[in-house]
């Protein structure tokens, strides 16, 4: 059985349905059996009363005290004894008067002693010692002399089960063939109905890390198995989604590396070439260095970003009051934005605690800030701006820069993306501020979204729940 | 001053080796962790320097095994790996310090150096460097006679440049020792660039000698002569 249970489901399924069915037909047959063998009866009960009757009417004493069967038609009755009827009188004193040859010395049932009143026997089955099983029903019945008699007579059932085995060897010939049917049909049906199955494995199994964009075909996307391929192809759709990040990240990683590199190899190439003194070649090396220490940096963001995305950074959770936080990074990039005459202001109230690890959500604030004071103008203006409801937190950078292309706003926070590309290499940047700033952000439970704004300037708006709810650190 | 240096890369070994031999300290490389061990529990060195990624038997294996037979020498422990389980390891074993690769000569000479003078003398209140005289007490900066006003963080870069003059101090060493910057991936460079310019200004601008200076692709230096 278990053998059956871990069999293929469409024979699961049809030994199921078929067990149920033959159930349900040998029920029925034995009903049906039943309800036949007891109108057969009915039937041989009602003409048994009948011939009793006429028998009653045919019975009479002669004046020596025998009893005398006579017949309507003038013919002995011995004839239509022979026919299978068997017939006992009993006097009413208990002494038998009549008893058909066939039947020998025995009885139609025990002899009835004396008769008391009118007695009336409902029928009742009964087999002969010598084997025939026969209905008998027996009766007082007043000759026209007077004497009361009990009259037992018996018909034979022999034809009645002839007719009963007949019906049963019908039923035990068809249920067979029905079953066999059913199961045939039934074993073809559930193959097709679990066809899409098959294909749907045979399709997922094709697909590999190098065909996701591929799905499965759903004929029908409401039934149970369209449910599961769509269920089967939305998973589909998440990984492809991330196999294509990650493969763009590998890309670009793999040149911004190679950039610094390239560098190096073409510098130290070309200064083996020619022939210089002890400055040139200081020089030479420390140029070297310089892209080096670019690397250096884009490995160690490489890192802080994997370690993330593994969720292996643990927050060291303290009560954080952002102002201070903003303030702090603020004063951190100050001289830049001197350098600058900028004017670099934050503002609020200095109410707005959250909890949060320190170094990492100030990584957030001075990424933001960097950018503001990168992209606005000579004698531009910075404001950071804490304020809150009574769900959230804001940390808002305005700069005063040139504002962001609306075709780049949705992917400057990717990996490695840059608006304009020589300008922030330029400045030392890798493009992984921002994404560095949404990880950080992310891991305490809160969003950045820049602030779509028409005209000059960006807003880039920290959200962070006052009561953080589940850090899950996104990409 | 006698150094261990186990390194496997042959590369960085000899590169170590030089630069430390250039400090004038007396070297010796050990290419496996088993020879750094058998180097080790047969000489007395003032310091050893331990890469963590070694063939045959780790790092931390030797460091633990050298701290069970009760080796007190200082150890300065070098690794690839970032991660702070990592970090913990080394220093559970017995490391006194620790270095992420890759990492600044300069630095790893600024460690050494404090790990040897760790058991020593408190340090002078007043550095003293061609006329420039840094009192760390008063926190005070007068050159040629004349004071010079500096912010808290010009004055604590102009300490530690001092307190390593003569030697090259690289922007990390400034952003994790000046700045207390603990994320490596902050922004930093240009602010610490802005700073150096600023300080430059004050100290050198008005003086013939100039002191601050910047070695390219490595950092800065304070020094009479440029190196």
């Amino acid at each position: 059985m278990s053998g059956l249970l871990r069999s293929r489901l469409r024979t699961r399924l049809t030994i199921f349905y078929t067990s149920l069915l033959a159930v349900a037909l040998l029920l029925y047959a034995a009903c049906v059996s039943a309800f036949f063998l007891h109108n057969l009866r009915e039937q041989l009960d009602a003409s048994l009363d009948r011939d009793l009757e006429t028998v009653e009417g045919s019975l009479s004493l002669n004046s020596d005290g025998h009893l005398e069967i006579s017949s309507h038609e003038g013919e002995t009755d011995e004839d239509e004894l022979d026919n299978g009827y068997l017939l006992e009188v009993w006097s009413q004193n208990g002494s038998l008067l009549y008893r058909s040859e066939q039947l020998r010395d025995q009885g139609l049932g025990p002899a009835p002693g004396k008769v008391q009143g009118r007695v009336q026997e409902s029928a009742t089955s009964l087999r002969l010692p010598f084997g025939m099983r026969v209905r008998t029903m027996s009766r007082t019945h007043r000759l026209s002399g007077g004497d009361l008699v009990l009259v037992r007579l018996a018909v034979s059932e022999e034809s009645l089960w002839g007719e009963f085995w007949e019906m049963v060897a019908v039923l035990g010939i068809g249920l067979p063939i029905v079953v066999i049917l059913v199961v045939v049909t039934g074993y073809l049906v559930a193959a097709h109905a679990l066809r899409p199955v098959d294909s749907m494995a045979r399709r997922a199994s094709e697909i590999n890390a190098d065909h996701l964009h591929e799905r499965l075909v759903i004929n029908n996307p409401d039934d149970e198995l369209g449910q599961l391929g769509n269920a089967f192809n939305a998973t589909l759709a998440r990984l492809e989604n991330s196999f294509d990040q990650l493969r763009r990240f590998t890309a670009d990683a793999s040149h911004e590396l190679r950039t610094p590199l390239t560098a190096i190899r073409s510098v130290g190439e070309v200064s083996l070439q020619k022939q210089g003194d002890e400055k040139y070649y200081r020089d030479i090396i420390g140029s070297m260095l310089e892209e080096t220490n670019r690397m250096t940096r884009l490995v160690d963001s490489l890192l802080t970003m994997s370690r993330a995305d593994a969720g292996r950074v643990q927050l060291h959770l303290t009560e954080t009051g952002l102002l201070d936080l903003a303030r702090e990074s603020a004063s951190l990039l100050e001289v830049l934005a001197e350098e600058k005459e900028q004017t670099l202001r934050v503002e609020g109230d200095g109410s707005q605690t959250v909890m949060a690890d320190r170094t990492i959500l100030r990584q957030a604030f001075v990424n933001l800030i960097d950018n503001a004071v990168k992209y606005s103008p000579v004698r531009g203006e910075i404001w950071v701006r804490v304020t809150d409801n009574e769900r959230n937190v804001y940390v808002e950078v305005h700069d005063s820069g040139p504002g962001i292309p609306l075709e780049h706003r949705s992917r400057i926070f990717e990996r490695f993306y840059r608006v304009d590309k020589a300008r922030t290499r330029a400045e030392g940047g890798a493009g992984l501020g921002l994404s560095i700033a949404q990880w950080a952000v992310a891991a305490h439970g809160g969003t950045i979204e820049l602030q779509c704004e028409p005209g000059p300037g960006s807003i880039f708006r920290i959200r962070l729940p006052k009561q953080m709810v589940a850090a899950t650190p996104t990409q | 001053m006698h150094i261990l240096v186990v390194e496997d890369e042959p590369k960085v070994g000899k590169a170590l080796m030089e630069g430390l031999e250039a400090e004038g300290y007396k070297v010796l490389l050990a290419p496996t962790g088993e020879e750094g061990f058998f180097h080790a529990s047969s000489h007395n060195f003032d310091l050893i320097v331990l890469d963590v990624m070694l063939p045959g038997r780790d790092g931390i294996e030797v460091l633990s095994t050298l701290r069970k037979q009760g080796a007190r020498t200082p150890v300065l422990l070098l690794t690839a790996k970032d991660a702070i389980e990592d970090r913990v390891l080394g220093l559970d074993a017995g490391a006194d310090d620790y270095l992420v690769k890759p990492f600044a000569f300069a630095e790893l000479s600024a460690r050494i150096r404090a790990l040897l003078r760790r058991n020593r003398a408190e340090p002078e209140s007043t550095l003293s460097i061609s006329g420039l005289e840094v009192d760390m007490v008063k926190r005070t900066v007068v050159r040629g006679g004349h004071r010079i006003d500096l912010t808290v963080r010009e004055f604590e870069l102009l300490e530690y440049l001092a307190r390593n003059h003569g030697r090259v101090v690289s922007r990390e060493m400034l952003a994790r020792d000046v700045w207390k910057e603990t994320a490596r991936a902050t922004p930093l460079d240009n602010v610490i660039d802005v700073h150096v310019a600023r300080l430059r200004r004050k100290i050198d601008d008005p003086f013939e000698t100039k002191l601050l200076h910047t070695v390219r692709g490595v950092g800065f230096m304070l020094n009479e002569e440029p190196s």
